[in-house]
């Protein structure tokens, strides 16, 4: 066969064209995709494995009712291995992919700082459950929040244990990252508003092996009841124990992660008649309730909020894209931002011109173990 | 007064895990004048160990605890054949990134088979401890105290008093040597290597009742017990010790009187300082003069 020059254009051109054509072909194929952001590996990976769970259950349950602008939706997860840099590479490899129209993000707050950047240069609506207040008021406006920021929970932390336990001494003890130092300013920012401004307000270092110094300088600081915002269920475990065994037993309400199932385990009776604040408590709506069966008869472990934030993302997500009738990013924003009164498993979800969803805490008691709904705080403002 | 009780004590307790790990890394370094990198997970998998024969199969403590640390043995000749062996005639470095190649190997297979879940496993003591007058002794930080001062007279009494641990000295101060004298180089430095995955086993062993077992265990409790070796004195077994239990007090005391969130850079502070002012370490000088 003999090649002509006109073969050999015609060949070029289909050469050139062809990464365009299949591209185009995959953007318009057969699956909608969202990106997910999970840590597989380190130390959070246990956690990682609820919130990949919690997401599958949603996408199976939007697949089931009819999928994604009428085609089915496909989760694609990559590992952020718990760290910051492995964070901004599990997402630079998602947003890589064109045919990617929604991103899930972390709940760790110093991740969701470290992938902001490329989030804004992306242009792409980004699912979080990170708390730090600071996320959804840095002009970001592709990140939206589906549990309730920290600026509520150190609110009702405040106000619980004030008000309703009646302490007026308060210890506030936080993690050093991101998620720790807005969650204690905000507790005692909220403390000073009620009157009450803390007695010891003190900071840890991640993945500490040892918390004798921390506990000695609650005891020492006379105070009479304790707040907490802890990152890693290690540090909590280890740091409850200790404090009982060192004779504390000021009464403690702390942030979502004194009620997470992992830290429930390793604390154990450590954490007996511990309060907490949480977004996801089982008994607190119709909604909680039909998540938490969902998810038991799925995965056979209590549901806690590491699953129901991604269940509520990808729920909420492929509402709105389905609303919006568009994979246009700035089209899912606006019926993002449009989303009222939608009932998830963290709560009642209103969204306002930020981009948080949630605006209030459920107090739970661990009473022996089992984690009991006492009542949920809702905030206007 | 009490304050200051309890924090030593403390710092004892964390001092003694770091040491044992730390005598860990100077034997083989002793031997084999490479830095194993893979001690810290010689810990973990332990823990793992015991996690799977005392809690998954419900088999008695102490059987558990000796099958553990017979897995570890095992371990030590599997490390020796497949890490060192094979590279025995290279300069060090191939060595050190062959154990770091072998901690991220063993850390991730612990991960592929058991899972990320950290996991809770019971202490030797049905009692969590006992109150002296004003000072709380945690019962799992004085068995690791108890264990760490058995192992300085058994060390002691090892290296000094039988013909096995005089051939491993000899081994380790020189090869060439100790071969002409009819010593097996090779089985010594086999000897090392299951000595040193038990040891940095029974410290994963003995922490995890405190710390709870996890992945990351061993990393965590290997970097301080690598500047507690720095700090004591490369390649001293005394040195390990005094360097590790240094490094828990200083530590504990600088978290509490200083700053807690820099409790961490306290230890590289003062393992800086050394390697500014006296990179020997504090038992340097012998270290020197046999070389």
């Amino acid at each position: 066969m003999k090649l002509t020059r006109r073969d050999f254009a015609a060949g070029i051109v289909a050469g050139l064209a062809a990464p365009h054509v299949i591209t185009s072909a995959r953007a318009q194929g057969a699956t909608i995709k969202i990106g997910m952001c999970a840590p597989v590996t380190g130390p959070a990976a246990e956690s990682g494995r609820y919130a990949i769970q919690g997401a599958k259950l949603a996408l199976e349950a939007v697949n089931k009712a009819g999928g994604i602008l009428g085609k089915q939706a496909e989760l694609i997860i990559e590992d952020d291995q718990t760290t910051n840099p492995g964070i901004v590479l599990a997402f630079s490899k998602l947003a890589s992919q064109s045919d990617i129209v929604g991103f899930l993000g972390s709940i760790r707050s110093t991740q969701v700082h470290a992938m902001a950047p490329d989030v804004l240069k992306l242009g792409k609506p980004v699912m979080i459950g990170g708390t730090d207040p600071n996320l959804t008021h840095m002009g970001n406006q592709w990140l939206f929040r589906f549990r309730p920021n920290d600026s509520y929970s150190g609110r009702v932390i405040a106000e619980y244990g004030v008000n309703t336990l009646g302490k007026k001494k308060w210890a506030v003890l936080h993690s050093t990252d991101a998620f720790g130092t807005a969650g204690g300013k905000a507790l005692t920012a909220a403390l000073e508003k009620l009157g009450c401004p803390s007695v010891l307000d003190q900071g840890y270092a991640n993945q500490s092996q040892d918390f004798t110094p921390v506990v000695l300088a609650i005891k020492q600081s006379g105070a009479d009841i304790l707040g907490s915002y802890f990152t890693f269920e290690n540090d909590l475990g280890i740091f409850a124990r200790q404090l009982r065994q060192l004779g504390v037993n000021i009464p403690w309400v702390g942030s979502p992660s004194i009620v997470n199932i992992t830290a429930l385990k390793l604390a154990g009776p450590a954490l007996y008649n511990t309060y907490g604040v949480a977004d996801y408590a089982e008994d607190s709506s119709e909604a909680s309730k039909a998540f938490g069966k969902l998810y038991r008869d799925a995965v056979k472990v209590a549901p806690d909020n590491q699953s129901s934030w991604p269940y509520d993302a990808v729920t909420v997500l492929a509402a709105a894209i389905n609303k919006a009738g568009s994979t246009d990013p700035a089209k899912i924003r606006e019926a993002i931002l449009l989303i009222k009164k939608f009932p998830g498993a963290e709560g009642e979800y209103n969204f306002d011109q930020n981009g948080d969803g949630l605006h209030g805490y459920n107090i739970v008691k661990n009473d022996k173990g089992k984690i009991v709904f006492d009542k949920h705080i809702e905030f206007n403002d | 007064m009490d304050l200051v009780l309890q924090l030593l004590f403390t710092g004892i307790g964390i001092g003694a895990v770091y040491a044992l790990v730390a005598l860990g890394f100077v034997l083989i370094f002793r031997a084999t004048n490479v830095v194993n990198f893979a001690q810290g997970e010689f810990s973990m998998v332990a823990a793992y160990l015991m996690v799977v024969f005392s809690v998954d199969l419900g088999w008695p403590y102490w059987l558990s605890f000796l099958i553990a640390l017979g897995g570890m043995a095992l371990l030590g000749v599997i490390f020796n054949l497949g890490v060192y062996y094979p590279l025995r005639h290279r300069t060090f470095l191939p060595v050190i990134i062959a154990t770091i190649g072998a901690s991220i190997l063993l850390s991730n297979s612990v991960l592929a088979i058991y899972g990320p879940q950290p996991q809770v496993l019971q202490g030797w003591f049905d009692t969590p401890g006992i109150q002296l007058g004003p000072v709380y002794l945690d019962s799992q930080y004085l068995l690791i105290i108890a264990v760490t001062i058995a192992l300085v007279f058994f060390n002691y009494w090892f290296f000094e008093k039988t013909l096995l641990g005089k051939k491993l000295q000899a081994t380790s101060q020189d090869k060439e040597m100790a071969s002409l004298l009819g010593i097996s180089v090779s089985t010594m430095i086999m000897i090392t290597f299951i000595y040193s995955a038990v040891l940095g086993g029974l410290a994963g062993l003995l922490v995890a009742p405190v710390l709870f077992v996890s992945i990351q265990m061993g990393s965590t409790i290997a970097l301080k017990a690598f500047a507690a070796t720095i700090i004591g004195g490369f390649g001293d077994v005394a040195g390990a010790i005094i360097g590790g239990l240094a490094l828990g007090v200083i530590e504990t005391f600088g978290a509490a009187y200083i700053s807690v969130p820099y409790k961490d850079g306290f230890a590289f502070l003062v393992l800086v300082a050394f390697l500014i002012f006296r990179p020997q370490g504090i038992f340097g000088e012998r270290v020197a003069e046999k070389a």
